[in-house]
């Protein structure tokens, strides 16, 4: 238990590894907001999220967890990109969501901390101009990268009044820095590259209320709701404003339609157009509330050991909240599939999910597959 | 058991390989949907030096400590002749505790050339046998040319037409050991002037003490003495105690104009004031020190001299402590000979070092090279004189990008 509790604590030190996956539409505003699945959860592209004791939606599925539990979910994706600049393949490797909680003993109570990406704003954007210097036409190539984000630290609780019920809440801490790197070098060797850098930090707090339901034998309903409040924003440390942060409220609906096959999913709505004045006030790029639909299920072999392999099986669709082309809104569709296995006496599982997303709006595309790799241990 | 951790395996291995890849996040982006904040956008400007804050200062290097002595015939940038004055040979040779006289069998002669013209052949240089007493730092062309007389050439060398630099050398037997006899009481000293000869105007530098490549006058002797082998046959070696060059027509200064090289040596002082906004946050990506010649470059067209300009530690005005360790902030390059275009020399570490450090001046020692060792002495444009005009300091540079908040 010791070392689980040291684990956990370790890989919460661990900041600047947890991102998600970086995308050209994390370029404006806050970034690409990130999703707190486990990678159980990512099998199903999420459906399960509102129910999912691992996940980081609904802090009253801590409530469903038999055991203190420690994951660690990691994601590789290979994109590819399209823009009207040109096209590129691309990959990444992030570390987006790892959890530690479990149920209190003889207590009705779980408890439970978790680290997760809130917005990715991981990108490197290649530029191509032409100048004229000193009567001289003289082609430049600019990078602007970017690095960071924001990260949310949750601390969780859940209750259970009854056999049916559970009621949860966490606390978030909203935090996180933006590395940003501007990169120009010219085709005249005799005009020395230029390498500019600043760093944005963000600094938030964030509540929010959940609670699952069982209606009847094989219906669960489940329900949160999150105010994230604002994010003070700091350039190079001197404060340059502030941007609010949405609220959230979401509803799931799982149903076990037979004894192989349970079925979710849920619907979220973010009012990120809160952000919208704040964003342009600072010289950003607006924002516009967001939707996020999910739809999926899990299909068992062998209904006595519903934990060996699974076949997890999913879709889901969300409008992104930062604008690339005015007045357009970015659409994310995603379709997963997954699997997983438990061991040594349910002490430890792995899980995997690979799924297929596209983002698009306008002209700007990007579509490409993501691994995730899940692991978990419980003492 | 075997079945139960075979998944497990199969995932750290999945795992390992997949995350192990390399990140790749760079792709294309159009502006200005992917680019928050902007473009980087770079400026150009044109400063000129302080008014009346650019001169010319002379005394720095003086002829006879010039790293190479200057020979010419004919050549338009200046006539010169170097002379060397040797150490004193010694009259006797002590052998056994006894002074012994001694009977020279042959002489060498050598210089060391340094640079010619490579592209004339023929060169020739005449080695004249002058009074010793007239060969310091006093010397002047007429003084030593007076003595160039036919009856006082020692001999001639004949340059081969492959022979870029390196040794050259005679050697004097039998009659022509007068020509460089020393009194038999006394140790005698040798003075010998240069000139050369080409089929067209033409010069060339030959080496000075301060390079260790001066003339040496080697003395092949016999010693009085009975025995044989090494005792009696020795040689005596007269290393250069004192060298110099005069040219013909002496050098004035025009003090509305900016001089470097020459000699003395000459070297120019041009502060300049960056405006704040420059100073203050831009970033410097070139810096060009533009000098308007207001004559044509005149000097020997093979042997370009640089130009080298170096940040001061302190502005002191003529004796400004420079830069002399850190080649960072030494900059140089090569004045072509011949023409009198625009002289643009790269100073982008010196005018950066201005803005990293408040207490370096804003300005450049400027000087030739070889110093005081250079047929050029090129003279530019200052502030005072509106033709040619000033030189030019032109500055491109980048402000702070702007990146988007956020």
């Amino acid at each position: 238990m010791r070392r689980l509790l040291l684990l956990g604590l370790l890989l919460l030190l661990a900041p600047a590894t947890v991102v998600a996956q970086a995308s050209q539409f994390g370029v404006r505003g806050l970034g690409v907001p990130g999703r707190p699945l486990s990678t159980r959860a990512a099998g199903s592209s999420g459906a399960f999220a509102m129910f999912d004791a691992e996940s980081g939606l609904n802090p009253a599925t801590l409530g469903g967890m038999s055991a203190m539990t420690a994951t660690f979910n990691a994601t590789e994706s290979f994109r590819s990109v399209e823009n009207p600049a040109g096209s590129e393949s691309l990959r990444d490797t992030r570390f987006p969501y790892m959890s530690f909680g479990g149920p209190a003993r003889g207590t009705p109570f779980a408890i439970g901390v978790s680290y997760s990406t809130y917005t990715n704003r991981d990108f490197s954007n290649a530029t191509l101009d032409t100048l004229e210097l000193r009567d001289v036409l003289i082609p430049v190539f600019d990078t602007l990268s970017s690095r960071g984000g924001m990260s949310d630290l949750r601390i969780a609780g859940s209750f259970r009044p009854g056999e049916r019920s559970v009621l949860g809440a966490s606390f978030h801490v909203l935090t996180g820095t933006n590395r940003m790197e501007q990169h120009r070098t010219f085709t005249d060797e005799q005009y020395l590259p230029v390498r500019q850098s600043t760093e944005l930090s963000f600094a938030g707090l964030g509540v929010s209320v959940g609670a699952v339901h069982q209606l009847g034998r094989s219906l669960w309903v489940a329900a949160m709701a999150r105010s994230d409040g604002g994010a003070s924003v700091e350039r190079d440390s001197a404060p340059v404003g502030d941007i609010d942060l949405p609220y959230s409220l979401g509803l799931g609906l799982r149903w076990k339609a037979g004894a192989r096959l349970d079925l979710a999913g849920h619907g979220i709505f973010r009012t990120w157009a809160g952000a919208n004045s704040d964003l342009l006030a600072l010289g950003g790029a607006g924002a516009d509330n967001t939707v996020e639909f999910a739809f999926g299920g899990e299909f068992v072999s062998d209904p006595r050991r519903p934990n060996r392999t699974p076949i997890r099986f999913g879709a889901h669709y969300a409008t992104l909240p930062f604008l690339l082309p005015p007045g357009l809104q970015p659409t994310e569709f995603a379709a997963s599939l997954g699997s997983g296995v438990r061991f040594a006496q349910d002490r430890g599982s792995v899980d995997l999910a690979v799924g297929y997303l596209t983002r698009s709006t306008g002209d700007f595309e990007e579509r490409g597959f993501t691994l995730s790799f899940g692991v978990a241990v419980r003492p | 058991m075997r079945r139960a951790w075979g998944w497990p395996a199969a995932f750290l291995v999945l795992a390992g390989v997949t995350t192990a890849c390399q990140e790749e996040l760079t792709a294309p982006a159009v502006c200005p949907q992917l680019c928050p904040g902007g473009n980087a956008r770079v400026f150009d400007t044109v400063l000129t030096p302080l008014p009346d804050a650019d001169s010319s200062f002379s005394g720095y290097v003086t002829r006879h400590r010039a790293g190479s002595m200057l020979v010419s015939n004919g050549l338009p940038a200046a006539e010169a002749r170097a002379v060397y004055r040797f150490g004193p040979r010694i009259d006797s040779i002590e052998v056994r505790d006894t002074t012994r006289a001694y009977t020279v069998d042959s002489v060498l002669l050598t210089l060391t050339l340094i640079r010619r013209d490579t592209l004339l052949d023929g060169l020739k240089f005449y080695l004249y046998r002058i009074d010793p007493a007239t060969v310091d730092s006093n010397a002047t062309f007429a003084s030593i040319t007076a003595q160039f007389l036919p009856a006082a050439i020692i001999d001639s060398i004949a340059v081969p037409d492959t022979l870029n630099s390196g040794l050259i050398r005679t050697t004097l037997r039998g009659p022509d050991l007068a020509k460089v006899a020393l009194p038999v009481e006394g140790d005698g000293v040798l003075a010998i002037g240069v000139a050369m000869a080409t089929p067209v105007g033409s010069g060339a530098r030959l080496g000075a003490l301060l390079a260790q490549s001066a003339a040496t006058f080697i003395s092949h002797v016999t010693v009085d003495v009975p025995d044989t082998g090494s005792v009696r046959n020795q040689t005596l070696t007269a290393q250069t105690a004192f060298n110099t060059y005069v040219l013909e027509t002496p050098q004035t200064i025009d003090p509305d104009l900016l001089t470097v090289g020459g000699e003395p040596s000459s070297r120019a002082l041009l502060r300049f004031d960056l405006p704040p906004p420059i100073e203050d946050s831009a970033t410097i990506v070139r810096a060009t020190l533009e000098l308007i010649p207001a004559a044509p470059v005149i000097g020997l067209p093979t042997d370009p001299p640089l130009l080298e300009a170096k940040s001061l530690f302190a502005d002191l005005g003529a004796k400004s402590p420079v830069v002399t360790t850190d080649t960072r902030f030494i900059v140089s390059d090569t004045i072509s000979v011949g023409t009198a275009d625009t002289v643009r020399l790269d100073v982008t570490p010196i005018v950066q070092l201005w803005q990293a450090v408040d207490e370096r001046p804003e300005a450049v020692f400027l000087s030739l090279l070889p110093e005081a060792a250079s047929f050029s002495r090129p003279v530019f444009g200052s502030t005072r004189s509106p033709t040619p005009g000033p030189a030019r300091l032109r500055v491109t540079y980048l402000k702070q990008f702007p990146f988007e908040t956020p």
